[in-house]
């Protein structure tokens, strides 16, 4: 909590004949981080990969591309035994691939027919309505043939020209087949071409054209019969291998990161070299397999951590389960250093309330947290889960105080007390009831807490809270910084925040007559000193970032209230104005509330969350935080559908 | 007087309501325009690099912090 995991620095040396399993053995237990070796001028080298990469990868690749051909996506299933996997892995490999060649080789020529097929039917097409057997148009010595296009009937103009001629002429689509004999030619050609005459290329088939397309017709039909039951033996061949697929992409995966190791390792003719860091708490068990697998060849050392090596330092978050979720939240910004304080808790607590304080309705968390929970069942990602368990969280905190407000979808549950009488809340009878008087613009303090009638206590209450988690930041920044240099440069760079922060409550105090003002003012003064010795210049210029840091957070009650506006203006359309005239105008009311509300839901996962992030990022994590620190990934890899 | 007459048919409720609108409707404005550059900027570091996903919203949500100043000037006023 609040720290990362602290880290060992391992130096692990021995004899090239026990690489091979000391680099088994890293990848299994999966703790070690390696620091990749690069070769300046000394001299060791880098290492070979093993002598099995350029297989392994190669087997990988085609894996993959039958894998993406298939369309493979990642499932639950049993897992696999890696020794029998191996054992069968050649053979079932290309026995794979050798179907699913054949196959799709198949339906490749079934496809080529195909548009063979089509693209003779659109030739046929023009000939249909002309009875002529295909094979009359050809092989004439003293004929003319003419196969295309007119614009008009030509029979007249033809008969001007020659009585000795055989015309067929579609009307509807304007087709001719003109036989005229040879010495005619030109002159028929020369006319032709007043009509706008275009060739069409008679095709290479005998027989009468719609009887042929009848022909071509049938053909389509069974070879898209043939496609179907290809396509559904491919498919079976995906359902029948997936599991192999799956289960012999991690073992080729894990071989392959194993045999490519020694591309990171420091070698020299006999010895090899690991640098990296391994979690403090796991040291020892890294260093016990280590030696019980090599036999005690290979020899581990512990390094000190130099300052400057601070910032190599690999960081791995140290939160407990219920907090993991936050740590996506860290990572948008950044990952923190290790020496610094991890937050990820805090913004376990900030977050969540803040949401909750913005959105606060009982109606939008129910949604949500039913959307969350579907979003999180269907959807099996690790990208995903993390930020429907964050959604979560939020709703929880927005059904609170969703209860403290009394809001269900814009609509008050309770009877609102306002200044043009009582107005019935959602739940009949529940009276909202006074609490006290607000000692700020002395307004009723109610349960539920009707937040449209407590504008002014509660905008300075939720810059209070600012001024709360600002200081807090205050407060990780002074440790922080007293870790890095010392409780003097801590008490001067942050601490003098607060001094200042102290001096203006005081001097707040004398104004009202508690106190003479001059005590807050000096006490003012001291901060201000202490701040300008710390930051230098930029000190006082970020003085005033002070006040519009803590109006910052009287979003929380802004945007909650602009929520609420437009969810009570889509009741108001919907059952005031829409739903009393009844008949078709109910069923429009129903679509205003339904779209309305779909709208605002949309809305309150974006603007609450945006704005409770902002409040982290912008208000919280200037105050103290870096970040900046490098992502612990060890070697090694999580088997999900193998076992050893 | 004209004058007078015309300064009697003011309704504060009405001046209220204006002033309100102006605050947010400014300071809408505002943002936005803060906005449109950063926002296009962010976009354009992020096609670069994905990773500055998280600093570009920051960027992007700071003006933010305008329009709600002026939501809560025009809360007071109201």
């Amino acid at each position: 909590m609040l720290k990362p995991k602290s880290m060992t620095r391992a130096v692990i040396v021995g004899h090239k004949e026990v690489m091979d399993e000391t680099v088994d053995t890293l990848h299994d237990i999966n703790i070690f981080h390696i620091e990749e070796y690069n070769e300046e001028d000394s001299t060791f080298k880098i290492g070979k990969p093993f002598e099995n990469a350029g297989d392994v990868s190669k087997k990988l690749v085609q894996l993959r591309s039958i894998s993406s051909f298939l369309g493979i996506k990642p499932k639950e299933v049993p897992k696999q035994d890696t020794n029998i996997l191996w054992a069968e892995l050649d053979e079932k490999l290309a026995r794979l691939e050798n179907e699913l060649d054949e196959k799709t080789e198949e339906k490749n020529s079934y496809e080529t027919r195909l548009k063979e097929l089509d693209s003779l039917k659109k030739e046929l097409e023009p000939f249909v309505s002309i009875p002529i057997d295909l094979k009359n148009y050809r092989g004439y010595e003293s004929l003319s043939v003419f196969a295309g296009t007119v614009k008009g009937d030509i029979s007249s103009e033809i008969s001007g020209i020659t009585n000795d001629y055989e015309l067929e002429f579609d009307p509807n689509t304007l087709t001719i087949a003109l036989f005229v004999r040879k010495d005619k030619e030109d002159l028929v050609a020369e006319m032709l071409a007043d009509y706008e005459f275009r060739e069409i290329r008679v095709p290479d088939v005998e027989g009468a054209p719609s009887e042929i397309i009848a022909d071509i017709e049938s053909e389509r039909n069974t070879i898209n019969e043939k496609i179907t039951s290809l396509e559904k033996s491919i498919s079976d061949i995906k359902e029948r291998y997936s599991d192999f697929i799956l289960a012999s992409d991690e073992i080729l995966s894990i071989e392959s990161q194993k045999s490519e190791a020694p591309l990171r390792i420091a070698t020299s003719e006999h010895t090899f070299v690991i640098d990296g860091w391994v979690p403090s708490d796991e040291y020892n068990k890294m260093t016990r397999t280590l030696e019980s697998s090599t036999n005690g060849r290979v020899f581990v050392s512990k390094q000190e951590i130099t300052e400057e090596e601070e910032e190599e330092v690999p960081v791995e978050y140290n939160n407990a389960g219920i907090t993991k979720p936050f740590e996506t939240i860290m990572n948008l910004y950044a990952r923190p250093k290790y020496k610094e304080i991890d937050p990820t808790a805090l913004i376990f607590i900030t977050f969540p309330l803040f949401y909750g304080m913005i959105l606060g309705d009982i109606g939008y968390a129910l949604i949500l947290l039913g959307l969350a929970f579907g979003v999180k069942k269907l959807v099996n990602s690790d990208a995903i889960k993390p930020l429907m368990n964050i959604l979560i969280y939020c709703q929880v905190s927005t059904l609170i105080f969703g209860v403290l407000y009394g809001e269900f979808l814009g609509f008050p549950l309770a009877s609102l007390h306002g200044a043009h009488g009582i107005e019935p809340g959602l739940i009949a009878g529940f009276e909202t009831i006074n609490l006290f008087q607000s000692p700020i613009g002395g307004e009723m303090i109610t349960y539920p807490i009707h937040r449209t009638h407590l504008v002014m206590t509660l905008i300075v209450l939720t810059a209070l809270i600012g001024v709360a988690h600002i200081n807090m930041g205050y407060i990780l920044g002074f440790i922080n910084e007293k870790k890095k240099h010392g409780f003097n440069a801590a008490m001067l760079e942050k601490g003098s925040w607060i001094v200042v922060e102290i001096g203006i409550v005081l001097a707040i105090l004398g104004y009202v007559g508690y106190l003479p003002i001059a005590v807050g003012a000096a006490i003012f003064v001291i901060g201000f000193i202490m701040l300008i010795k710390g930051e230098g210049i930029k000190g006082p210029i970020e003085l005033p970032s002070l006040l519009s840091n803590s109006l910052s957070y009287t979003r929380l009650i802004a945007v909650g209230l602009s929520s609420i506006y437009i969810a009570s203006t889509v009741n108001l359309i919907a059952f005031e104005m829409i739903w009393p005239q009844g008949g078709i105008a109910a069923v429009f009311a129903i679509l205003v509330f339904i779209f309305g509300h779909a709208l605002n839901t949309v809305l309150s996962i974006i603007a609450p969350g945006l704005h409770a992030l902002r409040l982290q990022y912008v208000e919280f994590f200037t105050k103290f935080y870096e970040g900046g620190g490098k992502e612990y990934s060890p070697f090694g890899y999580i088997r999900k559908y193998t076992e050893e | 007087m004209v004058g007078e007459e015309a300064i009697t048919m003011m309704d504060p409720a009405g001046l209220k309501a204006i002033g309100a609108g102006l605050a947010v409707g400014l300071a809408g404005l505002g943002s936005g325009l803060a906005e449109k550059d950063i926002g296009a900027a962010a976009v354009g570091a992020m096609a670069e690099n994905e990773a500055l996903f998280g600093k570009g919203l920051i960027l992007t949500v700071i003006p933010e912090t305008i329009v709600i100043f002026g939501l809560v000037v025009a809360l007071l006023i109201s």
